[in-house]
């Protein structure tokens, strides 16, 4: 019975070996709430004997602010808040509370300094987590704190290690550590070696250190070992920032192709040049703000339901502006489809108009947009990190895409916007309803610039001038494709996103940005155009 | 006739009210953008100045007139604040103004008031270097905010800084400060990230990273940072200024880099910033401050809860009555505002040379955030606090200075 006891113990908390006899994890946590300066010390120590994965999630919640005092009279008690309910750290109990108990909780929370101490604890717990890069990131923190305490855990843990990537990191990080350490040149040698055939990033700076001390100890064998070390891992380092350029600049070209595509549609179909296209980006944002605080009343912020505005909004906004793009093309729009200048005019006005209502609705200031759980957090890619509201953005786009070419070439509905917008007067002699696919077309341009909205709402700030930002990349974007042409903005984006991200590490992002426009410039003066000229003679009408 | 009549009647009531103005009230000029991008921020100053204005002339004025207030509206158009200047020295005649938030429009205004011998008082943390005669600068300099929030973090071990910001004077010529004086505390040059940019005698001219205003796309420099902060013991000095914040402090939570692996220290976010900000994004990182809201003491609770009450009763258009809070851009207007007062009382005079006499010769005050006491160099000296964000968008206090003296120049005072 006691065996199979040390053996659970063994399983679950693989690097710690002395904590039979232990007090329970629950106890110390709530004497170290309550604790003084001077006493955090030894409850610390006991802590870190404990490698209960509960430390974990009460200190994660205790930085947050869902752990509270309650003063009953006699004694304060540590509360620990989960969804909802209130439970009594050192026992777990429940506690049923009313409102005015909950009113006179107070919040406690942890010093900078216990938090940094804390977060030694919990990294040593992350090293058990079930998340293969979570421990990884455990394994790098406490490697390269230089505290040689953490090494022998290090050792345990590459023992029964049973992810690759995971025994890797582990090997790098101790080798890192010995060759800083190390006193004799045939160990530093051997690690050398070793480091440049794994290809460590981490060891770069300790292996140049080692290059200079044998540059001047003439250690012929060394100094070469090293070269040849650092010009592997300078490769592949290489090769990673070229691969995280090309995410990077794949998402960022993907935010330009959603902000243009709705433009591509209003203005290289329509000819409309809509300078209110900023406004209905906005739009997207505010709806997104409306659905999160509809939710955050239906449901409560801490349910799973809320978690959930977020992929509802992005229908919703479509169809929002979408209802409101028709409004405007019937109420004006429609009168100026042969006046491209009177365009410019009168939805620059709107764009004036629509700022204004959102600074007397929303307020001037910015509103906020909360991203779902399910998309904070980034991935590694061969040393390249992606996070996951990038990748959602990518994703999206392509979706919008597909969409979109679908909706064009496979629908009635798409047969009849090609050829209203190749010859107005020959679709409608043709029976072609010319006025209503006109207003859908405009309203389907609307919904997507408010789709693309409500994404940004996950990466920037949702205030009344949103817009602002990103029409001139828009026009940009729709005038380098060729105007009219889906195709050619979609591949305009991606380039601009690309050639952006791949100029930014060596111009920085002021003359990276200068550069990008001084190179469409001179595109266009090369291709007027821009990438594929429509030869139509509709467009000379 | 009777036309006629209407007119002198009316010509002459208006004379009759300016003739009692001039005797019993001075003119003061605030000027501040109340439209345009800078509103955001500019109008809090235009509400805290009407304010202190409303406190003193409710217990008897200065040298018992009561301030007239004339409030120009410089648009966030750095050309229109000299105009709105010229008008306020030349046409109103005011005897102080309060006013300006970005160094470009304090530049601009600049030339004015040394033409008019006019006097400004400057109330919003900038980069030094500058000291004009009829400028009183009660802002934060850079030795009283940025270094400061340096030396608490080199206190806290942290031994890497990357330096951040927008492109224009203010972060860029506090970069080079600050690089100057990591450098002189014995930071190597390898642990100062965002690059350097050095002229072609080899003189850095520009240190850290810039992004222009509004920038939205910080997936480079964040993954930078994130390779930046590998190793540990990493910070970041912010100076990136409105908006752009939003765009940085999500990719940097998205990035998954928390504020116990690498603090950030943003010079330009204060509570009142806060209302348009991701709160949840921030909380950890660190603000470096003459004054915060949630200082424990009477002088600000009273001061607090004056304005609130102030702002429920107020009936200027334009004032947002909802989730206001206080800063410390509006404790240095209200500052200023009292110390010009207790100067003229000095001088007993609102004459400009005077006046500034008065204050040259070190007058204290008692305000929200602490003593402060004018300089010879038109600086003041005055506690400074590091805080650390909650989730409501308060400061928690983690470390407090006391009376640091506030020095304009020095670009090359460190060895």
């Amino acid at each position: 019975m006691r065996r199979l006891h040390i053996l659970c113990v063994w399983i679950f908390l693989i690097p710690f070996t002395l904590l039979a006899e232990s007090r329970p994890t629950r106890e110390i946590l709530e004497d170290l709430v309550l604790a003084n300066s001077s006493q955090t010390q030894g409850l610390l120590d006991d802590l870190s004997q404990t490698g209960d994965a509960f430390v974990k999630e009460f200190v994660d919640s205790w930085r947050i602010g869902e752990v509270y005092l309650w003063e009953t009279g006699e004694e304060t008690l540590v509360l620990h808040k989960v969804s909802e309910a209130y439970h009594r750290v050192s026992t777990n109990e429940l506690l049923d509370l009313d409102a005015d108990e909950i009113a006179g909780l107070s919040k406690a929370r942890p010093s900078r300094k216990l938090r940094k101490a804390l977060k030694k604890i919990t990294d040593t717990i992350d090293l058990v987590s079930p998340v293969e890069s979570v421990r990884i990131d455990a394994v790098r923190k406490l490697g390269l704190s230089g505290n040689a305490a953490y090494l022998p855990v290090l050792e345990q843990r590459f023992e029964v290690e049973d992810s690759k990537k995971v025994s890797r990191a582990i090997e790098e990080v101790l080798l890192v550590h010995r060759l800083k350490n190390s006193e004799d040149s045939g160990e530093s040698l051997e690690t050398v070696k070793r480091l440049g055939e794994i290809r460590s990033f981490l060891a770069k700076e300790s292996i140049e250190n080692v290059l200079q001390m044998a540059l001047a100890d003439d250690n012929e064998e060394l100094v070469l070992a090293c070269k040849l070390s650092l010009r592997s891992i300078n490769n592949r380092q290489t090769l990673v920032n070229q691969l995280g350029n090309l995410f990077r600049g794949l998402s960022l070209g993907s935010v330009l192709l959603m902000v243009s595509f709705g433009l591509a549609i209003t203005f290289g179909l329509m000819g409309i040049i809509n300078m209110a296209h900023g406004e209905f980006i906005a739009i997207g944002g505010y709806t997104c703000y409306i659905v999160q605080n509809l939710f955050a009343s239906w449901f409560g912020v801490q349910s799973a339901a809320y978690q959930w505005f977020f992929i509802v909004s992005l229908p919703v906004s479509f169809l929002v502006a979408g209802v409101i793009g028709l409004g405007f093309e019937k109420a004006f729009i429609r009168f100026l489809y042969r006046r491209p200048l009177e365009s410019l005019l009168a939805t620059w006005g709107l764009s004036m108009v629509l700022q204004q209502v959102y600074r007397l609705v929303f307020g001037a200031a910015n509103v906020q947009v909360y991203t779902p759980d399910f998309l904070m957090g980034s991935f590694e890619i061969g040393g390249a990190s992606l996070s996951y509201t990038r990748l959602f953005v990518i994703g999206f786009a392509l979706l919008i895409v597909v969409a979109t070419w679908l909706l064009l070439t496979k629908t009635k509905l798409g047969l009849y916007i090609r050829a209203v917008m190749q010859n107005r007067q020959m679709a409608a002699s043709l029976g072609i309803p010319v006025s209503r696919v006109n207003s859908m077309t405009f309203a389907f341009g609307c919904g997507l610039a408010s789709l693309a909205g409500a994404v940004l709402s996950q990466i920037g700030n949702v205030g009344p001038s949103m817009g602002q930002a990103y029409i001139v990349d828009s026009f940009m974007v729709v005038v380098a494709g060729s105007v009219g042409n889906l195709l050619g903005a979609g591949i305009s984006a991606m380039g601009i996103g690309v050639v952006d991200q791949f100029l930014q590490p060596t111009l920085g992002p002021v003359m990276g940005k200068i550069t990008v426009f001084a190179v469409i410039i001179l595109f266009l003066q090369w291709k007027p155009g821009g990438l594929f000229p429509t030869k139509s003679r509709s467009l000379e009408d | 006739m009777k036309f006629k009549q209407l007119i002198s009647l009316l010509g002459a009531s208006v004379l009759g009210v300016s003739a009692v103005s001039a005797e019993d009230t001075v003119k003061v000029g605030v000027l501040h953008s109340l439209s345009g991008t800078m509103a955001i921020s500019e109008t809090s100053l235009r509400d805290i100045l009407l304010f202190t204005f409303d406190e003193i002339n409710a217990s008897g004025g200065v040298l018992g007139k009561k301030i007239e207030p004339v409030v120009v509206d410089g648009a966030s158009d750095w050309p229109l604040f000299a105009e709105k200047a010229e008008q306020l020295l030349a046409q109103d005649e005011v005897a102080v103004t309060f006013g300006c938030w970005t160094s470009v429009s304090r530049k601009s205004v600049l030339p004015v008031y040394e033409k008019y011998n006019g006097l400004l008082f400057y109330p919003v943390q900038y980069e030094g270097e500058e000291m004009s005669p009829n400028i009183f600068y009660t802002a934060e300099a850079v030795g009283q905010q940025a270094i400061p929030a340096v030396d608490y973090l080199i206190e806290e071990g942290y031994t890497k800084f990357y330096l951040i910001g927008t492109d224009y004077v203010y972060p860029q010529t506090t970069n080079l400060v600050l690089l100057e004086y990591l450098l002189s505390k014995g930071v190597p040059i390898e642990n100062i990230g965002g690059g350097l940019r050095k002229d072609a005698n080899g003189e850095v001219i520009s240190a850290g990273k810039y992004t222009p205003f509004s920038h939205t796309d910080y997936q480079q420099i964040v993954a930078e940072i994130k390779d930046f902060a590998a190793g540990g013991d990493a910070c970041v000095l912010n100076t990136i200024n409105g908006d752009s914040n939003v765009s940085f402090f999500k990719e940097i939570a998205s990035s998954g880099l928390t504020s116990d692996d690498c603090p950030i220290v943003s010079y330009s976010l204060s509570e009142d910033e806060f209302r348009s900000l991701p709160t949840k994004d921030l909380v950890g990182h660190l603000g470096c401050w003459t004054y915060f809201m949630s200082l424990d003491t009477e002088a600000n609770k009273t001061f607090v809860k004056n304005f609130q009450d102030w702002l429920a009763k107020t009936d200027v258009t334009g004032v947002a009555k909802e989730g206001r809070v206080t800063c410390s851009p509006m404790v240095l207007s209200y500052n200023g505002v009292y110390l010009w007062k207790a100067a003229v009382e000095k001088a007993g005079t609102f004459e400009v040379d005077a006046v500034v006499k008065a204050l040259e010769s070190g007058i204290s005050f008692d305000g929200p955030g602490g003593t402060v006491t004018s300089q010879k160099n038109h600086h003041l000296t005055k506690n400074v606090y590091i805080g650390e964000v909650l989730e409501d968008g308060q400061f928690e206090i983690l470390e407090s200075f006391d009376n640091v003296y506030g020095e304009p120049f020095l670009k090359g005072s460190f060895k």
